[in-house]
């Protein structure tokens, strides 16, 4: 058991899968010798070797077609994308290939591929750093996706997503890489896929988040909580496939619903959860289902990043308007 | 140019020798003539042609092998175009025309100002307590309604005991009352006859109705039947006046047929037969039904002006006030005459304030005689 | 300036186009058996392609990609390989994937709209059709570094097209297999066409197979219509591989004698008196006409082989006829290794809604 920050938990459960699944390899660019320019694989190859932990050339389509290749001849390839910014080269290895490989040969080949990538913003890095692209995966049928938010999450979600025998794509917020630590304990077990993370119980509304963005969401509770209020948190974690049922069974006894995300509000995944909510739990809802998401703009540059991602401020806004709905 | 190719020949034979031409370039040729003969491993086969056209090329020579699938013969023309290199994309041929969907075109104003607005939670506390979310004064910004409100309407229907649901002619005036009010652009205009010339013992309703007739006589315009849907009108010929009659059960309006053409003694007959029948409760349908235009003649309870509700299809109401002695000005001076209220409202969709206003003017300067 | 580095393009055959062999013939192919049964295969699979059109014409099949002059490509890769080897072709290449034992039900199967003809019965670690551009090379890449790495026996092939070597995923996946010294054998088809697009129009490089210079790997050119030099050159490919030396580029040159596929019509772009010259190059021919001279093949095994073929390939049309469709609810299955929860209610409304036996299934 150990304190660490969420990039220490992902290299300390990329080991342990290494040490026990001689099928899983690394690959990317600068995971090598330089631990991943997050430091996310540092120590992995001088303790794995060159021929499990290698440095790819620059070139993503490849990361992601050579790892659909590994995986449906037996590896368990774990691929990186050094940036989300980078990562929509992959969209047709992925979409194309790995979402589906099992699905057109009836289960004969398949591809148990892991593909991870940091995304988000918060860390003041330059031009196209700060993307969070989840929606685009969540929306593929064949592939999960899969955020964690905490070290402890970051190391039992990374195991699930690669010993899972289909392809995960595992977002690593940047901004939590090293925000805060936790105690993570290397027993090597998985939590569980598919299913959301009630992070704290509450009666009076539901608050739902993924990702980075639940350090706004649990500040936010907190605020509410000194006036009174009771929230429920939850993590999403795997937006695909969904589990609409947590959500539902909270807003059942809470009625109202603030879905927060760092992603542009139009289409992103908050409107898959709102519309489940309206299909599902039209009856339950005392006050409107509201996002609070970044703005449909480009995610803007260093000086205006934290203006464009929801804040605390905003969060609370949302809450009480659904509070005082009715 | 539409390429006719090397047909399969049968039995796996992938090619055959060109053994004699029957046609050459220019030819017009007709479907299943003869276009060459070709020498196949097992035996010379004729092969006619699938089109008719006009040759525009041929392939190949005399002893030169042609292979399956290889062009034989091009025909003027052009060959269909799949415009697909994949699938199948189906060729429609009808024109589409769409009437009034343009961008942006959205709900009408009215229609979203006439919702109520409530949460479906609400909406089913509402149901569940029995509550007609209609008669909830929403106290919820934007004309919300709330759980409390909900709530408060419950509670205070529950302290005021059950409601009378309304049956019959009372079930019948809420309708046609609500029927009424959402499509007739009601006006009304009011005035006064100065009824001092009258005798005493004037039959006020027959002279109200011959008054009316008078009023049609001026302005036909306001006896007649107006069809909303079609955005049409009929004047009518004959005045049937609806008198509308009020008793314990509710409101009526019997029918007086043909007003214009009866004498007062015979109006008066019909006047007392209907009130008898109505009070008797007897009163055939169909005489409850047809009226071109209708008299309220309230005054005989109370009140001087009204402005009445018109009943669909008809256009026109006169209301008859209570009479009083006031004090009026006569050449300059003073004095105190009986004078009779009236209230005319019509619907403004299809009578004009013109024409109603000459209506009044008639129906006043008749009431005004003095017999 | 001066050079650094130069490099040369080889260029090989053994059967010029009328079969007469233009050097010493490789070992296998002095054996009359080896020949035989590589003509047999082409000849198959030409019979195949006629009547997987004619099916397609007769709306039995769905679109079609029709390998006419390109057998020898097909037969003279797969033959080289060994079982443990692994085959990833573009959707050109029923040739070789029934020479790895696909069946030509499941060929037929995949083009009918059935998902179940990739799940092939025999040849279980081959991949399917791959019908994104030049995807496979990146794939072939990954499976061979998982052959190196479990060090199993087993060298990855894959076939593309002259388009192919345009794509991104073409020279990625190959340098990458450069870099690691993978065991990957890549044969470019190049027919010439590109949809529409001549070979001319398709790259300024002089030869494809120069493109391996640039990723620092073994590549050249054979003349992709003689069986004989495609299955040396895959055989000394795949030899290179087993023994470590990394991957190699294979461009073989042919004619794309048909349409690209059943709802293209070539006349459009090209010259029939163009593509009626090439069929002087053709590779069924050119074999028939060599075997012929040796004595080892003569008008009556020609009809009794076209016999066999025609039976083969109508048994197979008659198989795949008769395969009842999968129901409804088969596109839940296999989406995942299991169905998410989630996912179960959307199952049933497609069972509420798939139509009853008898009911249309739709087109094919």
């Amino acid at each position: 058991m150990a304190d660490l920050n969420l990039v220490e938990a992902v290299n300390l459960a990329l080991a342990r899968a290494l040490t026990s699944d001689p099928n899983v390899v690394l690959l990317g660019e600068d995971i090598g010798a330089n631990g991943g320019v997050f430091r996310a694989t540092v120590g992995l190859q001088a303790r794995f070797g060159a021929e499990r932990v290698f440095d790819t050339p620059l070139a993503e389509t490849a990361i992601a077609g050579v790892a659909v290749g590994m995986a449906a001849a037996g590896l368990r390839p774990v691929a990186e994308i050094q940036f989300t910014g980078f990562i929509y080269p992959v969209l047709d290895q992925i979409v194309n290939h790995a979402s589906r490989l099992r699905y057109r040969t009836r289960g004969r080949l398949s591809c148990p591929m892991v593909l991870r990538s940091p995304c988000g913003a918060g860390i003041h890095a330059p031009e196209h750093h700060s993307e969070s692209p989840e929606a685009l995966f969540a929306h593929i049928p064949g592939l999960r996706m899969v955020i964690p938010s905490s070290p402890v999450r970051a190391y039992g979600l990374l195991l699930a997503a690669i010993r899972d025998p289909d392809p995960v794509i595992f977002f690593e917020p940047t901004r939590l890489y090293r925000l805060f630590k936790q105690d993570v304990a290397d027993n090597g077990e998985a939590l569980p896929l598919d299913t959301c993370f009630v992070l704290r119980e509450g009666t009076d509304i539901t608050l739902v988040s993924w990702g980075a963005m639940l350090q706004e969401t649990l500040a936010a509770a907190d605020r509410l909580a000194e006036e009174g209020v009771s929230c429920e948190v939850i993590d999403v974690a795997t937006l695909k496939p969904f589990d609409l049922s947590t959500i539902l069974d909270s807003v059942a006894r809470t009625g109202r619903c603030i879905i927060v995300h760092e992603a542009a509000k139009s289409g992103g995944f908050g409107a898959e959860i709102a519309a489940g909510l309206a299909e599902q739990g039209l009856t339950s809802l005392l006050a409107p289902v509201q996002r609070v998401a970044g703005y449909d703009v480009v995610v803007p540059l260093a000086r205006l990043e934290y203006q464009y991602m929801p804040s605390v401020e905003r969060i609370l806004s949302a809450a009480r308007q659904a509070l005082e709905f009715a | 140019m539409k390429i006719f190719k090397l047909p399969d020949l049968g039995e796996g034979l992938q090619e055959a020798e060109i053994v004699e031409w029957h046609v050459k370039q220019g030819d017009e040729i007709g479907i299943d003539q003869l276009l060459v003969s070709v020498e196949t491993a097992k035996a010379i086969v004729d092969i006619p042609s699938p089109y008719a056209g006009r040759i525009e090329r041929v392939f190949g020579k005399t002893g030169e092998t042609v292979h399956l699938g290889a062009p034989l013969v091009g025909f003027e023309g052009q060959e269909a175009d799949s415009g697909t290199v994949v699938g199948k994309v189906h060729v429609g041929h009808q024109v589409l025309e769409e009437a009034g969907a343009g961008a942006g075109a959205g709900i009408s104003a009215e229609r979203a100002a006439s919702a109520i607005r409530a949460t479906p939670a609400v909406r089913a506390l509402a149901h569940r307590l029995g509550v007609d979310l209609s008669v909830v004064t929403p106290s919820g910004p934007d004309g919300l309604v709330t759980t409390q409100d909900v709530q408060r309407v419950a509670k205070l229907f529950e302290e005021l005991g059950p409601a009378e649901p309304l049956r019959g002619v009372r079930r019948a005036m809420a309708q046609n009352m609500t029927l009424a009010q959402r499509e007739v652009a009601a006006a009304t205009i009011i005035d006064d006859a100065d009824i001092h010339a009258w005798k005493a013992g004037a039959d006020i309703t027959i002279r109200l109705v011959r008054a009316l007739v008078a009023g049609c006589g001026a302005a036909p315009e306001l006896n007649a039947w107006y069809d909303s849907q079609a955005a049409a009108r009929r004047l009518l010929k004959k005045i049937d006046v609806g008198i509308a009659i009020d008793t314990a059960e509710g409101l009526f309006v019997p029918v007086l047929r043909d007003a214009a053409n009866r004498d007062a003694a015979d109006l008066r007959r019909g006047l007392d037969r209907i009130r008898a029948d109505v009070n008797a409760r007897r009163i055939p349908l169909e005489d409850l039904r047809g009226n071109t235009i209708t008299l309220s003649n309230f005054g005989m309870i109370g009140a001087r002006y009204a402005a009445p509700i018109i009943l669909p299809p008809t256009v026109a109401i006169l209301g008859a006030g209570r009479i009083t002695e006031q004090v009026v000005a006569v050449a300059g001076v003073p004095a105190v005459h009986r004078i009779l209220p009236l209230s005319l409202t019509f619907d403004h969709r299809t009578v004009t304030g013109g024409e109603a206003a000459r209506f009044l003017n008639a129906v006043i300067g008749d009431l005004q005689l003095a017999t | 300036m001066k050079t650094i580095a130069s490099f040369d393009v080889q260029y090989d055959q053994f059967l010029d186009s009328e079969g007469e062999p233009q050097q010493a013939l490789p070992e296998f192919a002095r054996d009359p058996a080896t020949l035989i049964s590589l003509y047999c295969a082409m000849v198959l699979a030409r019979g195949f392609d006629t009547k997987a059109i004619a099916l397609q014409r007769t709306g039995k099949l769905g679109t079609f990609a029709s390998a006419l002059g390109q057998e020898a490509i097909g037969v003279g890769t797969a033959t080289a390989m060994r079982a443990e080897d692994v085959l990833l072709p573009s959707y050109r290449e029923h040739a070789a994937q029934f020479c790895r034992g696909v069946s030509m039900r499941e060929s037929l199967l995949y083009w009918g709209g059935d998902e179940r003809g990739s799940d092939y019965a025999e040849a279980r670690q081959d991949f399917p059709n791959c019908v994104t551009i030049a995807a496979q090379v990146c794939h072939a890449a990954g499976v061979a570094y998982a052959k190196k790495l479990r060090h199993e026996a087993g060298v990855a092939v894959c076939i593309f097209g002259d388009g192919g070597t345009s794509k991104g995923d073409f020279y990625e996946g190959m340098n990458l297999a450069g870099v690691c010294r993978l065991p990957l054998v890549m044969v470019v088809n190049n027919n010439q066409w590109a949809i529409s697009l001549p070979r001319s129009l398709q790259s300024a490089a002089r030869t494809l197979a120069q493109k391996a210079i640039a990723a620092g790997i073994e590549g050249f050119q054979v003349d992709g219509n003689d069986v004989i030099a495609v299955r040396e050159a895959v055989g000394r490919g795949l030899d290179r591989a087993r023994a470590g030396d990394g991957p190699t580029l294979i461009e073989a040159l042919s004619y794309r004698l048909g349409d690209h596929t059943t709802a293209d019509d070539a006349t459009r772009y090209r010259d029939p008196e163009t593509v009626n010259r090439q069929w002087q190059f053709e590779p069924v021919a050119r074999l028939r006409k060599y075997l012929a001279r040796i004595g080892a093949w003569d008008k009556e095994k020609e009809e009794a082989l076209l016999r066999e073929c025609s039976e083969c390939v109508n048994q197979a049309v008659e198989a795949y006829l008769a395969t009842p469709p999968q129901s409804g609810t088969a596109m839940f299955d296999h989406l995942y290794a299991e169905l998410p929860a989630g996912l179960q209610a959307q199952r049933e409304e497609a069972f509420r809604f798939a139509p009853r036996d008898g009911e249309n299934h739709g087109g094919s």
